[in-house]
């Protein structure tokens, strides 16, 4: 194999994903009627904004070879705590700041907080107690459900603050404000990921945590500060959700951890731990949103959707399996 | 180590205490097995079926399946263990539980359909406002909307369905398209917002809007649908009138949309009704005694008990509600308990 043929078959290995994103965009656009229109297009990223951000956090844990199962129950509790909060119909209290911005940042940190707090104590007994990470974050996924179901008492908030749901219709470029978040998020944390040594310990710790350890590292503090990010950007995710439907209900983000798991495994993320990146995550939640868009305007019976994504999931682990195969025959 | 056992052992102690209610005089305790919390009707019928089955002297004790049929079936067994006076039903499925219902009725436990019809097996009672009438009523109004709109029954509609796995919207559906099939000139585009979330709902109605600019009206099968649908509605640009719309249930968020003017018409499950109705012939129930056909006045509203093939089953008729009636206290939309106690039926 010469250098060239070399570079381009990495290169193509690499982004893999967005390679698939490119092709069934174009499939898509030639086949599916109404597709191809840059209203579609904003719709596909505006759509992508809450599970993008979720699947941020979920890939972080995962790259360091644990998982949290919990992430939608918190988004849901992050969601109606602002509901709760700043909505003024239902069982919104409608409380309102002076001047009016204030709610903003109030409401965000509102839901960053209860996702961190959280985050946090999945990671303490994740890490210290040496709890395994499935049973912990399983029950809090449920006990976290629980939670917004006894706070809301089955009701919902509507009519999110103005100044707060600004950001779901303010436009740049053609795009929500929330679809920027999102985006910029993906932008921060790949940077964090790829460039700072904290980003580069977790992937260490998901290669290897006992020679990561004995490198002196500090694995036991990066962990949790792992599972309190994933808890945080699932508050953030949450606090884009309440934005999105202008309040919250008690089912809210229901189905959305089985379509971060999707997108982050269609991503390039290793279950195994040490592998992954976050723009190849973004690629796979744009990939499903595709998808779901076709879709919605092709009319196809709605159990095609789960089938779908479940043979999507499968399709990527396959070619995952062959990436790796030819990687190693490269080396 | 002793000590602090001792000392859990007490909190949990006294946790359990207050956790459990000091027993009052009543003839008897009723089960509810209620298919979901995650719904304000579900949640609403909880507290109404609870007021008006204290105002005729019954205990009321809720069990919640969370949507999943094996767990409302484990949910009757454990109940049939119980024994109580009797079991009211909002089935998660209508047939899986025929046998638990069977099973319930052969142990002597009276059963009552509340909400959901199940007409494969006999029941003691069925209190409904008709999944299939919803959309018979909402059928009408569509109509209505279009020709005010459009001079006739033409144009196009977007359905926008709940969880396709629930009977409960299928027969919505069901209902809807066959009254509107006899109108060639309406399209109909249905989705199905999975496991009846919101922001699904919203996602449907963003990319439709975008595709299909000439819709006239979208159609929700729940308020709670609708909410997400207008912030969809508002992202897009859309200001109130722009796009007609309309929901079903009559959940307070709905009529809250409809004085918003984002919500042409709500039309209502008579929720209060449904359970007064349960309340009303609840001792015949447990006493087995025969209930009649005929008419009843129930808080108000005629309603219709029909002897079928499934038992007796009681019919109240759901109302269309727009901006000239919205404010009615009769919806339970409008969480405004009715004064009025009910009493049994001699």
């Amino acid at each position: 194999m010469n250098p060239r043929t070399r570079r381009i078959l990495e290169l193509v290995l690499d982004n893999l994903v967005w390679f698939m994103l490119l092709f069934v965009l174009i499939i898509f656009s030639l086949f599916v009627p109404n597709y191809f229109q840059l209203g579609i297009f904003a719709n596909i990223i505006e759509a992508s904004s809450v599970l993008g951000v979720m699947s941020i956090g979920l890939a972080l844990v995962i790259i360091t070879g644990h998982m949290d199962l919990s992430v939608e129950s918190v988004a849901a509790l992050s969601a109606m705590t602002v509901g709760i909060l700043f909505c003024s119909a239902g069982i919104g209290l409608g409380i309102v700041l002076s001047p009016e911005w204030l709610m903003v940042p109030v409401s965000l940190l509102a839901a960053i907080a209860v996702g961190g707090l959280v985050g946090t104590i999945n990671g303490v007994l994740v890490v210290k107690l040496n709890m395994s990470a499935f049973i912990i974050t399983l029950a809090s996924y449920i006990w976290v459900r629980g939670l917004v179901l006894a706070v809301s008492g089955g009701r919902s908030a509507q009519d999110l603050a103005p100044a707060i749901r600004w950001f779901g219709i303010q436009r740049f470029l053609g795009l929500p404000l929330t679809a920027w978040i999102a985006i910029t998020c993906f932008v921060v944390f790949s940077f964090i990921l790829a460039k700072t040594p904290f980003g580069r310990h977790l992937v260490m710790i998901g290669g290897n945590q006992t020679a990561t350890f004995r490198a002196g590292i500090r694995v036991n503090r990066n962990l949790i500060l792992a599972f309190v990010m994933a808890g945080a950007i699932a508050g953030l995710a949450g606090w884009l959700l309440a934005i999105r439907t202008s309040g919250a209900t008690a089912n809210l983000g229901v189905g959305l951890l089985f379509n971060a798991f999707a997108a982050v495994v269609i991503g390039g993320v290793s279950l195994k731990g040490g592998v992954g990146s976050l723009p190849g995550v973004y690629a796979g939640v744009l990939l499903l949103s595709s998808i779901n868009t076709a879709i919605n305007l092709m009319g196809l019976p709605p159990t095609f959707t789960q089938v779908i994504h479940g043979l999507l999931v499968l399709a990527a682990v396959l070619l995952d399996t062959l990436k790796q195969a030819i990687r190693q025959k490269l080396a | 180590m002793k000590r602090i056992l001792l000392s859990a052992f007490g909190v949990l102690a006294m946790a359990m205490a207050t956790l459990m209610p000091a027993s009052a005089e009543t003839k008897g305790t009723v089960y509810y097995l209620v298919p979901t919390l995650l719904d304000e009707f579900q949640t609403g019928s909880v507290s109404a079926l609870e007021m008006f089955l204290g105002q005729v002297g019954y205990e009321m004790k809720t069990l919640n399946a969370d949507n999943k049929t094996d767990a409302q079936q484990s949910q009757m067994n454990d109940v049939i263990a119980l024994k109580p006076s009797a079991v009211i039903l909002a089935a998660v499925d209508f047939n899986a539980l025929k046998p638990s219902i069977e099973a319930a009725r052969a142990a002597g436990i009276p059963v009552v359909e509340f909400d959901r019809q199940i007409t494969s097996t006999p029941s003691d009672f069925t209190s409904v406002a008709g999944t299939i009438e919803i959309g018979h009523v909402a059928a009408e109004q569509a109509q209505k909307l279009l020709t005010e709109k459009n001079g006739s029954v033409k144009g196009k509609i977007l359905q926008v369905l709940g969880d396709p796995g629930d009977p409960y919207t299928l027969d919505i559906q069901k209902g809807f398209e066959e009254k509107m099939k006899e109108f060639p000139e309406v399209t109909i585009i249905s989705h199905p917002a999975m496991m009846w979330e919101a922001s699904n709902a919203g996602t449907i109605v963003a990319d439709n809007i975008v595709s299909n600019p000439d819709i006239d009206l979208i159609f929700n099968h729940a308020a709670h649908l609708s909410v997400a649908a207008v912030a969809a509605l508002e992202a897009a640009g859309k200001k109130p009138g722009d796009v007609m719309m309309m929901s079903s249930n009559g959940a307070p968020v709905g009529l809250d949309l409809i004085r918003k003017g984002w919500l042409n018409v709500e039309v209502e499950q008579p929720l209060y009704a449904q359970a007064a109705a349960v309340a009303m012939f609840m001792d015949k129930v447990v006493n087995k005694q025969e209930i009649k056909a005929g008419d009843y006045d129930v808080l108000g509203l005629p309603s219709v008990v029909t002897i079928e093939e499934w038992g007796p089953n009681i019919k109240i008729p759901g109302a269309a509600i727009d901006k000239s009636n919205v404010d009615n206290p009769a919806f339970w939309g409008n969480m405004k308990p009715p004064s009025d106690t009910v009493k049994s039926v001699e």
